[in-house]
């Protein structure tokens, strides 16, 4: 863990998120092997890596769906989350959207997120319209409350997604690739909802391949290939590492190098 | 003709209530219940037991609300039994065919042990005949085709308007996202046994009014189910119910103007007719 932000030195409470030598094996395939690092609140931790790098998979195991990891900790506001099913998970304050579209296509929009508020937060009536309408009105999906979710564009689904996820008023946000699809003007409105995100006291773990996001607004970057961390460090570190270069950048590194300095 | 089409209407009500609850749990939970024949078949004893001056003489009314609380139960030990240990392990939809198809077996030969194999008779609901545009119906056939319709219906809007039914809905789109919007997949698989399990009971308690009831009674109407939900289209509500009521009036059609013991042929070629048409069902969805 030489690799900190300074951040993590200065401040001497417990990590929001600590993840601790977690691993997660398919057969004689290590999809992550021996995984650490840890989250502040308010931080935001980039995570890269080419595919099948076992992205995907460790926020899976972070949050208990499909699978547990095998070896390992995952500790979660102080409490271990490694065994927990995960619909408290997300009651703790744990909130995440999907690569593929995961709305439930054929309620309304309004229902999508009201699940949200029902089930994570155990809002009703009055309190929960509120929380509802907050959440709408932020990823302004006001207008379409009453559609149903599968007749959003792309970034309507993902923005729904969001709205589903912070209307418990998590306090990390994990989001897996939510930047994939999406027009130069879209993922513009998208970083600024995501550092307004962070703003409001939530930290955010973010899986992105684009990278101009990804090093444009994490704190720190980690990157990971074949299932294991190969760096962790601010961005500018990470876009010059010459292992990050040869196993991912590639003809990207001189952009992503250019933004990180 | 009116006739015929009184018999179509209550096969397809009938019909109708027991694969909707069996296209609630493929919806849902991805298996197929085979012991909802025998939910039936037990629910309809329940009643009969409760009710019958044979069993504890309660009456007809305690009877029935007595043999839906007891399928509420009932749906709850099926599934925590037969389906809960094997869902999400590898081949879960063959190891669910085998246990339910144990589980009914037991059941209903745990049945015929306790009640013995004498056919046994519900008093109907409501009694004697209306007479309807030149068509006397028996009140009860009657009641099957008003409250069949009636029961779907409020099925329909717990799964529209009710945070449970929306929560079961849910979870059949997409089990992972549901957990991660704090659902607990497990309860809502509870209600989902249950809501099943209770459509079943009614439509066995109805059964029973309008035929004897005996361990075997649920087969027949189970068979029919699977059609009707392949007809249909797999996990599609309104195709279900569809699916019922033509296949009802298929059946009733053919039986006057073909014959009784060619219905089943008529019945399989429409379906085979259908799935080369459109391989997903009626209404179903592709997968």
């Amino acid at each position: 863990m030489s690799m900190q932000g300074s951040r993590m030195q200065t401040t001497g409470s417990p990590p929001l998120l600590e993840v601790a030598s977690v691993g997660k094996s398919f057969g004689a395939l290590a999809a992550v092997a021996d995984v650490s690092f840890a989250l502040r609140e308010r931080d935001i931790l980039g995570i890269a890596g080419p595919n099948g790098a076992g992205k995907t998979t460790l926020f899976n195991l972070i949050t208990g769906t499909p699978f547990f990891p095998d070896s390992g900790r995952v500790t979660f506001r102080g409490t271990r989350i490694d065994r927990m099913a995960p619909h408290r998970i997300f009651r703790l304050g744990l909130a995440r959207t999907f690569q593929k579209e995961a709305s439930f296509a054929n309620l309304t929009v309004e229902q999508n997120v009201s699940l949200g508020a029902t089930y994570g937060a155990g809002l009703s009536g009055r309190a929960r319209e509120r929380a509802v309408d907050a959440a709408l009105e932020r990823l302004d999906l006001s207008a379409m409350r009453r559609q149903p979710a599968s007749s959003l564009t792309v970034y309507g689904t993902k923005r729904l997604m969001l709205a589903s996820a912070i209307v418990v008023g998590p306090k990390l946000l994990m989001l897996d690739e939510p930047a994939s699809g999406l027009t130069a003007s879209e993922v513009a409105d998208l970083q600024s909802l995501i550092l307004g995100f962070r703003d409001d006291g939530m930290a955010i773990l973010l899986i992105e391949h684009i990278l101009p996001l990804l090093f444009g607004i994490s704190e720190r970057v980690m990157v990971m290939d074949f299932g294991r961390k190969l760096i962790e460090g601010p961005p500018s570190e990470v876009a010059r590492d010459q292992r990050v270069i040869d196993a991912y950048l590639g003809g990207q590194s001189e952009a992503a190098h250019a933004l990180a300095g | 003709m009116g006739a015929i089409i009184v018999s179509g209407l209550v096969s397809g009500a009938l019909y109708a209530l027991v694969a909707a609850g069996l296209s609630l749990i493929w919806g849902s939970l991805g298996v197929f219940n085979f012991a909802h024949g025998v939910l039936l078949m037990t629910g309809a004893y329940a009643a009969w037991w409760i009710s019958s001056p044979d069993g504890l003489g309660l009456g007809l009314g305690i009877g029935i609300v007595g043999a839906l609380a007891f399928m509420v139960v009932l749906g709850l030990v099926v599934y925590l039994l037969l389906v809960r240990p094997w869902i999400g392990k590898a081949n879960a939809e063959l190891a669910v065919i085998m246990t339910t198809i144990a589980g009914s077996i037991f059941l209903q030969n745990l049945i015929l042990e306790i009640f013995g194999g004498r056919y046994k008779t519900i008093d109907q609901v409501v009694t004697g005949t209306v007479a309807i545009g030149g068509t006397t119906i028996q009140a009860q056939n009657l009641l099957v085709i008003i409250l069949a319709p009636v029961l779907l219906i409020a099925m329909w809007l717990f799964l529209t308007r009710n945070r449970t039914g929306l929560a079961i809905r849910a979870v059949a789109q997409n089990q992972d996202a549901a957990q991660l919007f704090g659902i607990g997949v497990e309860r809502i698989y509870i209600a989902t046994f249950s809501v099943s399990a209770v459509l079943a009971g009614v439509a066995g308690i109805l059964l029973g009014g309008l035929f004897n009831i005996s361990p075997d009674m649920g087969t027949d109407p189970l068979l029919r189910a699977f059609v009707v939900v392949v007809f249909g289209g797999l996990g599609s509500l309104p195709g279900t119910i569809l699916g019922a009521y033509a296949i009802g009036m298929i059946e009733a059609f053919s039986s006057y103007y073909i014959g009784i013991y060619w219905t089943p042929v008529v019945l399989f070629v429409v379906l085979i007719g259908v799935l080369v048409v459109r391989p997903t069902g009626l209404m179903g969805r592709p997968t």
